[in-house]
């Protein structure tokens, strides 16, 4: 299957979401607020912060802005466009894979593409906003490298951002239970990274760079467009992205093969 | 709607001496192929209450639950083979194993030449499934939308779709559900439209598991004629059912699983024939007759009173006294008004095999 | 009113069971209170290198942090999404035929499953004290107000919890409300930042309020921070919040009943 053609069906099984969701309108506008809420009290802690110090470990209130945008962007990206994957271990305790396993479409795909979290656009917006306003606002040295390698770094940390998503989910195939709780844990341990990396000990230091490279969803990519020190780190994100598609694929596709399914 | 099926050009044509036949003649390319197939699900094994939980919590031990036992299976294409067994005998996983929805423990399995679960689209393309109690109908769309989708999906021209949907009006009634939405369906209007998404495709490999439960009869009719219709194309056709009408009525040959066994692997007519020797003669006469006045006359059978004085059944051995000598026999005590012979029913010779009336032996070609 | 309290009791025990059965589960659940435990401590280690802020010293910080872990801990998420997923997959019908007051036999629930989350919190105290925090108990009063409003901090943080699993009722989306929830409360419990240390107009509102209870309180007392009226105010306003709370769920309840549709099925 073309690349084209896998995009195109994807979309088009996104789409067929799409009435469901919007039926539930109060439900929409729910998720949405309570996303702008979660964005606000981070923008709230912050300001906190920053009127009490200068800076934090280096960092100043725009760099850091920048950072909880690009996490905030890649979440929204990820419940816009990959929220079924949170369900995947709802489906596998159900059996619900079975009419997806007999389907010509890849079957990580088919899973991820099963909702879409409209509630995705109140982080898209607030996310982009914290990044379009950090870029403009922070001391940022602009040259026509850094404009074309940004985009790149920031949507290699979106792809790093679903790889996690897609592995740590996978884990369901392993641990029963309804709940993606291994997923969500680890998500959970994400939202440290928030933080400049440089608070933190060595030992979460080295967790969050190679084992769960969440460092490279907001920390270095926004190191290195704000100037920072760990230059050449930030542009291994790419790479670091690539390593986590293969990882993700891996592990979807070992987990497949313990499916039970239900029933006799 | 018939797909010609592919030949894989590693898979070597080979018949075992086997005792199967279907009405198209000997097929020589097995389509399905199981060997050993073994499937065994790792169950928690604990004791019941809090105490159970917390010395599991210390030491697990694990219960191995075998759900299909070393089965070996050959189906070529074309045949229509049907696929019984009591509840929990295996009949599912082995569906799941056969379509790569389920990875086996040990064993082997190919469709059409091809691992299924390692093969994946290229299998998926050659084969349609139906879940009986399960539906693969998106919930929020319109069937006809839903049906659309998968077409995008398999990758199904247009135009070939359209005649094909025609079709499965003309057979099934599909127009008529074509606008509804998923969730308003009914279970009738559901199972036809699920068959239409499995079939859209035209795969020549089919499963069916359970496709008629909970059917009112005029729809089961239908389905059934419709299983018929494929089978007699070409198709090959996969069914399991606890429906044993529905099995008489599709399927030339007849696969028995129980504890995950395969127990009988046949024609259904040789089944039949092999042991469903019994005839059941129903007579009426003139005067009531005492069935302990006949009894002596008919050795070799079972004489009962039927529903009135006036009816008489005899049960017998077709094999050991044909339905001429009883009616020979009876008409020395009464004038008969009235006869009727009962073929034997699939669904008796198979449930006194579940229940271990008839075991099976050496006459059957085993799996 | 008497009341049997022997099929409480056995809820109860049911729920402790199934911490022990879905052990996985309910460590995850508290895991992720356990990471937001350590990025507050690097955060606050960082803030307070600089200089001391009013009333809050590097050591005093680490203690409050504890108890924000605590806070945290107890009625974890997996009370949280239990007490939701019955709503939300309209198994409450079954509840609702035993002669058992609905609201109580939740608390009983989360009672039952407090054994495990109290476990699990000792272990990270007694972690921490190995690693050096420095724990100087307030005179007994405090403490023993300290024990009371740890009590209220179960009490308010359940029926919160469970008041949002009542809008279930009107709502299919339980996630939303749950972030919403958990955005508002970490801020105004003083789980973030203490109240005292926000913008003086929030900080002043957020004593009043019933989340204050629910972090910021226990916290204060145990490091010596609330003394004399203030520490009685305090805990008195968590109680008149904790009754309050209560009373609103009842009529929640009563709401929810008239609006019953039985959702998923």
């Amino acid at each position: 299957m073309s690349p084209l053609r896998i995009t195109r069906i994807y979309l088009r099984m996104l789409g067929t979401h799409l009435r469901g969701s919007l039926e539930y309108e109060w439900d929409f506008w729910l998720m949405v607020f309570a996303a702008v809420l979660t964005q606000l009290v981070s923008v709230v802690f912050l300001r906190v912060v920053f009127t009490l110090i200068p800076d934090l470990d280096g960092w100043t209130f725009w760099p850091i802005v920048i950072m909880f945008g690009l996490i905030s962007f890649g979440e929204g990206i990820g419940s816009l466009f990959f929220e079924g994957m949170w369900r995947l271990a709802y489906r596998i305790n159900q059996g619900e894979l079975d009419y997806m396993l007999v389907r010509p479409y890849p079957l990580a795909l088919q899973v991820t593409s099963a909702e879409i979290g409209l509630n995705g656009l109140g982080n898209i917006t607030s996310g982009g906003a914290m990044i379009v306003l950090g870029l403009c606002r922070a001391p940022i040295h602009w040259s026509p490298g850094l404009v074309l390698v940004a985009p790149l770094l920031f949507v290699s940390a979106m792809t790093i951002k679903v790889s996690i998503s897609v592995t740590t989910n996978a884990a369901s195939f392993w641990i029963q239970g309804p709940n993606p709780l291994f997923a969500m844990a680890v998500h959970q341990g994400g939202e440290l990274t928030r933080y400049p990396l440089t608070l933190f000990p060595i030992a979460l230091r080295s967790v969050f760079c190679l084992v769960v490279p969440f460092a490279f969803v907001g920390f270095f990519p926004a190191e290195f467009v704000t100037g920072g020190h760990a230059l050449w780190i930030g542009l291994a994100t790419p790479a670091v992205a690539a390593y986590c598609v293969l990882v993700a694929r891996f592990a979807f596709r070992r987990g497949v093969l313990r499916y039970e399914s239900t029933g006799s | 709607m018939r797909r010609i099926p592919v030949n894989h050009p590693a898979n070597p044509v080979s018949v075992r001496g086997r005792e199967t036949t279907t009405d198209k003649g000997s097929s020589s390319m097995a389509l399905i192929e199981a060997e050993d197939l073994t499937k065994s699900f790792r169950q928690a094994d604990k004791d019941p209450g809090l105490a159970g939980s917390l010395r599991h919590l210390v030491r697990r031990r694990y219960q191995e639950k075998l759900a299909v036992d070393h089965i070996s299976l050959r189906v070529g294409a074309g045949e229509a083979v049907a696929y019984v067994g009591p509840n929990g005998a295996g009949k599912s996983t082995t569906v799941k194993l056969l379509s790569g929805i389920l990875v086996p423990t040990s064993g082997q399995v190919r469709i059409d030449g091809l691992v299924p679960h390692e093969n994946r689209m290229a299998v998926a393309q050659r084969i349609g499934v139906l879940f009986g109690q399960r539906t693969q109908l998106w919930w929020d769309l319109t069937v006809a939308d839903s049906l659309s989708t998968l077409r995008d999906v398999y990758g199904v021209d247009p135009a070939v779709h359209r005649r094909r949907l025609a079709r499965f009006d003309e057979v099934l009634g599909l127009g008529e559900i074509l606008p509804v939405v998923g969730r308003k369906l009914s279970l009738g209007q559901r199972v036809r439209a699920d068959l239409a998404a499995a079939l859209l495709h035209a795969p020549p490999v089919v499963y069916l598991d359970e496709p008629t439960i909970g059917l009112d009869v005029g729809v089961k009719d239908r389905v059934r004629a419709f299983l018929r219709s494929l089978a007699d194309e070409g198709t090959t056709v996969m069914l399991t059912s606890h429906d044993l009408q529905d099995i008489e009525d599709v399927c030339h040959r007849l696969v028995i699983i129980d504890g995950g066994r395969i127990i009988f692997d046949g024609s259904m007519a040789a089944l039949k024939d092999e042991f469903a020797k019994e005839r059941l003669l129903r007579l009426e006469t003139v005067e009531p007759l005492d069935p302990q006045a006949l009894r002596p006359l008919l050795p070799l059978t079972e004489v009962r009173q039927g529903e009135h004085p006036r009816e008489v059944l005899i049960r017998f051995d077709r094999f050991k006294v044909t339905a001429a000598q009883v009616v020979a026999a009876t008409g020395t005590l009464a004038e008969i008004t009235d006869f009727r012979v009962d073929e034997p029913q699939i669904e008796d010779v198979i449930r006194r095999v579940y229940t271990g009336e008839l075991l099976l032996g050496s006459g059957a070609a085993r799996g | 009113m008497t009341w049997n309290p022997r099929p409480y009791l056995a809820l109860a025990r049911a729920t402790a069971r199934s911490a022990v059965v879905f052990r996985l589960q309910f460590a995850l659940s508290l895991f992720s209170v356990l990471f937001q435990l350590v990025a507050m401590l690097a955060v606050w280690h960082a803030l307070l290198s600089h200089k001391p802020l009013t009333g809050f010293t590097w050591p005093k910080m680490e203690v409050y942090l504890l108890v924000t872990f605590t806070a945290g801990a107890v009625v974890s998420n997996f009370s949280d999404f239990r007490i939701s997923y019955k709503i939300r997959n309209g198994q409450v019908a079954l509840d609702l035929v035993k002669p058992l007051d609905y609201q109580r036999a939740r608390l009983a629930e989360t009672v039952g499953g407090l054994g495990g989350e109290l476990l699990s919190v000792l272990l990270v105290w007694a972690v921490g004290l190995a690693f050096g925090v420095r724990l100087d108990l307030p005179a007994l009063r405090y403490l023993a107000l300290f024990a009371v409003s740890l009590v209220l901090l179960v009490l308010l943080k359940f029926t919160l919890t469970y008041l949002t699993g009542l809008l279930c009722f009107w709502t299919k989306n339980y996630l939303g409300i749950y972030w919403a929830r958990l955005a508002i409360v970490s801020l105004l419990s003083g789980a973030l930042v203490p109240l005292s240390l926000l913008p003086h107009w929030l900080g002043e509102t957020a004593q009043w309020l019933p989340f204050a209870g629910m972090t910021s309180t226990p916290g204060l007392l145990l490091i010596g921070n609330a003394t004399g009226g203030q520490a009685y105010r305090l805990v008195a306003v968590q109680l008149v919040w904790a009754v309050l709370l209560w009373s609103a769920a009842r009529l929640a309840w009563r709401g929810a009943m008239r609006q019953v549709t039985i959702q998923g099925g």
